[in-house]
């Protein structure tokens, strides 16, 4: 029996350059800069204060909960589909520190709602998302490190395709914390003068935040995007917790496997959408791997940490929104923080955004701690 | 020979670490791992699986873990408010997937992963459809429960630290995985008493 295809039926992002799709949008054309400084990281303790901060306030006790409930709705009301019944509706989570903002607060003895404190559990945040939304079908928590948005949308075919789900909402959340900047300055893995993705001169991340929500449906019940998920590949390095494998072998295996279900050629993949932290290592390895892949013909490739910062479990969710638009909007987004290529990154490195005649087969990749690799592709028809 | 069972199962806890010979076998980095991957990797180690004369590319990690990594997510903020600041290796381990790193670092295994927060009823569906859907050839399931002291006092949970580890792929193996068998630690603890016995 043929499995059903899988469409992407609408989406809803907040993210450091604003809130919604026309505003991702506009930021994407108009290479608009999201990162900018904070009070909140400016001491001294923190490596950097130039972050990806949403416009949300800052001060709120619950923000995956306000940034992840922001999406979805968007989400939600973008979605042109039949009516599905709401036990054939799922909900997957991609978060890497849902709401830590809590733990911050119960520590310091500030005041914490019990809801706030139940949403630093990840399993419990989209419990109750999914109960805000009248969602009845299977919820899960994904956090598979940076790679979690990609494995979540991949979770998402996979429910639709074995019948468990007709359409699935697939939220990817995560929040500026001091948690989390703190950890990045101890790994002294943040760039001062903001993440450079594939720059000669680059020296780490830009900590960002943000809330993005797609909706996934078998593609019978809804009207047509045109936009499907066509292929996913997954692979671990093996090799180090916190750092890439140097040959960029485990990605370029993950690529092999999603085109491999996708049945497409490296020739047949029109732009990439790379991971691009702006690290040392990370860069370095991406490059290889698509080198692997794709020789001296690699396709344009660029990345929107330069614009939004890396936004952990969100990255996968919003990295691959800004490829739907890419492709509706046949343009190819540039690559902020890029001035001078580093020795060995791809030639066709798309600095800044421009149109593009054909964009039809798209890939996207994510990396992340514990040597995890993602590769998904989205094909337009 | 199309089905897929369990070949092999197993349960720790803290006091399992004294097991020298287990230990002893995961190497000296197994000392600095947080207890979370600690629990998980030596009941991998449990299990007694021999890799060599598979292709590690075709072996997939299924992880769940009850509370994330929030036990470890505790000890880090308090060094970033305690003397000498926070500690870059324990924020390695504050992402709930590190313990998938560890075990692929230490049996070089290659194939996909999946890590989820929430109960122990997702890993044995999850692992089967990666074998299913031909992922995998095999699949490690691992599920953990940590809850550390100092977490106990934060969300409403017991202090607890156990895992429980299987190892799926097609064949006769110990178990004929059913459609309806989600209960990995009843499972798991039942197959490992069985072996025990035996």
């Amino acid at each position: 029996m043929r499995e059903p295809v899988v469409a992407i039926a609408g989406c809803g992002a907040v993210s450091a350059v604003g809130c919604g799709l026309e505003s991702l949008l506009n930021a994407l054309r108009s290479h608009l800069l999201g990162l900018g400084p904070s009070e909140k990281f400016s001491s001294p303790r923190f490596q950097s204060n130039l972050v990806g901060a949403a416009p949300r306030d800052q001060d709120d006790e619950d923000p995956a909960w306000l940034l992840a409930r922001e999406a979805l709705q968007q989400a939600v009301g973008a979605a042109k589909t039949i009516k599905i019944p709401p036990q054939k509706i799922g909900l997957i989570l991609s978060t890497t520190k849902a709401n830590i903002e809590a733990l911050e607060r119960v520590s310091a003895g500030r005041p914490c709602s019990k809801a706030a404190l139940r949403h630093l559990q990840s399993n419990l945040l989209a419990e109750d998302l999914a109960k805000e939304f009248g969602i009845r079908g299977p919820v899960q928590a994904v956090s598979v490190a940076c790679v979690s948005g990609l494995v979540a949308l991949s979770q998402g075919v996979k429910l639709i395709r074995r019948g468990a789900a007709d359409a699935v909402f697939v939220v990817g959340v995560d929040c500026l914390s001091e948690f989390v900047v703190a950890g990045f300055t101890a790994l002294k893995a943040i760039d001062p003068a903001g993440c450079r993705p594939f720059d000669a001169a680059r020296s780490g991340l830009s900590p960002g935040e943000a809330g993005a929500a797609i909706m996934l449906v078998r593609d019978d019940l809804t009207s047509p995007t045109g936009i499907t998920l066509r292929g996913y590949g997954g692979s671990n390095d093996a090799n180090h917790l916190t750092g890439p494998s140097r040959d960029g072998s485990g990605l370029a295996r993950a690529i092999r496997l999603a085109l491999d279900s996708a049945k497409l050629s490296p020739e047949e993949i029109d732009f990439v959408h790379a991971h691009g932290t702006g690290t040392s290592y990370n860069d370095t390895m991406e490059s290889l791997a698509l080198k692997t892949i794709f020789g001296e013909a690699c396709p344009p490739v660029s990345g929107a940490k330069g614009m939004l910062g890396h936004t952990l479990g969100a990255a996968g969710v919003i990295e691959t929104i800004i490829c739907t638009l890419a492709m509706k909007e046949k343009f190819l987004p540039g690559t902020l923080g890029l001035t001078n290529p580093a020795e060995g990154a791809p030639k066709s490195l798309v600095r800044r955004p421009r149109a593009a005649d054909r964009l039809k087969n798209v890939l996207k990749l994510n990396t992340g701690f514990g040597g995890m690799n993602g590769a998904l592709i989205l094909s337009h028809e | 020979m199309n089905e897929v069972s369990i070949f092999a199962a197993s349960v720790v806890n803290p006091a399992d670490l004294a097991a020298t010979h287990l230990v002893r076998r995961l190497g000296q980095r197994f000392g600095r791992l947080d207890l979370q991957s600690q629990l998980a990797l030596l009941a991998v180690e449990s299990l007694e699986l021999d890799f060599s004369g598979w292709a590690r590319d075709r072996i997939g990690i299924c992880l769940a873990t009850g509370t994330g990594s929030l036990s470890t997510d505790v000890s880090f903020w308090q060094g970033w408010n305690g003397v000498g600041g926070p500690s870059p290796t324990l924020f390695a381990y504050t992402l709930p997937s590190a313990a998938i790193g560890e075990i692929a670092i230490h049996y070089k295994l290659t194939g996909p992963n999946l890590c989820f927060v929430g109960d122990d009823q997702i890993v044995l569906p999850e692992a089967f459809d990666l074998i299913r859907r031909g992922e995998a050839d095999g699949c490690v399931c691992i599920f953990s429960e940590v809850v550390s002291v100092e977490l106990a006092k934060i969300i409403p949970a017991t202090p607890a630290a156990s895992a429980w580890a299987i190892f799926l792929k097609r064949g006769d193996g110990l178990h004929k995985l059913r459609e309806f068998d989600r209960d990995m630690k009843a499972l798991c603890t039942l197959i490992f008493q069985i072996k025990s016995a035996v």
